[in-house]
């Protein structure tokens, strides 16, 4: 089952955005379906707003040496 | 004391063995004289002074960076006697020394680079918006490490970053990122992005990013590279063979992720677009209901109008026709004895006979004396 736009991965969670916004300033749309979007539009702006506000950096230093003599 | 009889051979090798016991390696600063390069393998020079002079031998393939005679250089070796009995110096390292110098075999080796198009502008890749997996290539106790991450936290969240603790400076340096070059390289799962850096320093200090195996693997990484080596100012020849060149290390962070408050407001600006297009078609359609409910009552009202001046005629037009009014002016209807209205007095009515005679407001029945036509 595909994952919902929201567990989507931010840069496609940005793109989904964009794609809405532009389909908003396209001209004439439906109403019911511009309501639909619209909320898929907030759902999705509030997840990006969680992912950027929750999330850390992990920063590992690696135990490999690159001190070793040439092979 | 006998004297020892030797062959030639044993005198060579027993003073190879004393120099090997009583200086396995030395450093030595010079001058290289009559640097020559034999079949594409072999490094011969000299390497003098005001007063002496010293045969040298390398491998090309230890050549770091671009030599030619007139340069001061500082070698590590291992002093022996050749075969024919001629002191040599066999070359372990060998590092440029003062700052014309460096300047001078950077330009060569750039050149050199240059020619085979190292750092065209078509070899460019671009960097990914929102790395997922940074590899960093640093010394993880420098400033510049503080400050990559610092900037890096500031801007952005949600970022592995796996760091090769290198150094950054001195013989070693440049063969410690090289090999973490390579070893990002060949991971199954390679990060998204590498950045290497270092902070200022001196010309001999930032030497290792213009030798010549480093800038190869900066150029050959399959992943994306930032470099930000030293000061704004400072340009070494890994920064012209990287994807991208950051001015400092705080810079490769701010070159390598995106701000994430910028995002936001971008979010929050689309947002906002989405509200208004949204109240906008809302607005259009309301009005557009509107205007056909105004248009409906519109019409409603006009049919009631017509309706009511069509019954306010036809009432007009029945009072006129109603007989009372008649009878009010002052007529009357005559009627004979069966109650039909007299229109033909000889043939309704004879002398003797009853008529009715009906006024507005009353009834009289007479006898007719007379009938004439």
């Amino acid at each position: 089952m595909s994952k919902s736009k929201t567990e989507q991965p931010l840069q496609s969670q940005l793109a989904a955005l964009d794609a809405i916004v532009a389909w908003f300033t396209e001209g004439d749309f439906d109403l019911d379906l511009a309501a639909t979007q619209y909320a898929e539009g907030v759902a999705i702006a509030q997840s990006i707003q969680q992912h950027l506000t929750k999330l850390e950096n992990h920063i590992t230093i690696l135990k490999e040496r690159f001190d070793a003599a040439e092979k | 004391m006998e004297s020892v009889v030797l062959s030639v051979s044993d005198l060579l090798g027993l003073v190879n063995q004393t120099l090997e016991f009583a200086y396995p390696t030395v450093t030595v600063v010079g001058e290289v004289a009559s640097f020559k390069v034999s079949r594409d393998k072999y490094v011969f020079f000299d390497l003098k002074d005001d007063t002496g002079l010293v045969s040298c031998f390398m491998t090309v393939y230890q050549l770091r960076t671009v030599i030619e005679d007139g340069m001061r250089v500082q070698i590590i070796a291992q002093p022996r006697l050749t075969g024919w009995g001629k002191f040599s110096l066999t070359v372990r390292d060998i590092q440029l020394v003062g700052e014309g110098h460096l300047k001078r075999s950077a330009q060569l080796l750039r050149a050199k680079l240059q020619a085979e198009g190292l750092f065209d502008a078509t070899r460019k890749r671009s960097l990914p918006f929102m790395p997922q997996r940074i590899g960093l290539i640093t010394s993880a106790e420098s400033a510049a490490y503080a400050d990559f991450i610092k900037i890096l936290g500031q801007r952005w969240q949600g970022v592995e970053v796996l760091v090769a603790n290198v150094q950054v400076q001195g013989l070693e340096a440049a063969r410690q990122l090289t090999r973490a070059i390579t070893f990002f390289n060949e991971q199954a799962q390679p990060v998204d992005v590498l950045v290497v850096i270092r902070g200022g320093g001196s010309i001999e200090d930032l030497a290792a990013f213009n030798e010549e195996p480093l800038v190869r693997a900066v150029a050959a990484s399959r992943i994306p590279t930032v470099v930000g080596v030293g000061h704004e100012t400072d340009t070494s020849l890994c920064d012209e063979a990287a994807d991208v060149r950051a001015a400092t290390p705080s810079n490769a962070a701010q070159l390598v992720v995106p701000d994430a408050r910028a995002v936001l407001l971008g979010v929050e600006q689309h947002m906002n677009t989405l509200f208004t297009h949204f109240q906008h078609r809302v607005v259009i359609q309301t009005s557009s209901v509107k205007n056909h409910i105004n248009h409906l009552t519109e019409q409603m009202r006009h049919r009631l109008q017509t309706l009511q001046q069509q019954t306010n005629t036809t009432a007009k037009l029945l009072r006129q026709l109603d007989p009372m009014k008649t009878l009010e002016r002052g007529f009357a209807i005559v009627r004979d004895q069966e109650g039909k209205v007299v229109r033909r007095a000889v043939q309704q009515a004879s002398a003797g006979s009853n008529v009715t005679i009906q006024l507005a407001h009353a009834t009289i029945t007479a006898g007719v004396i007379d009938v004439q036509e």
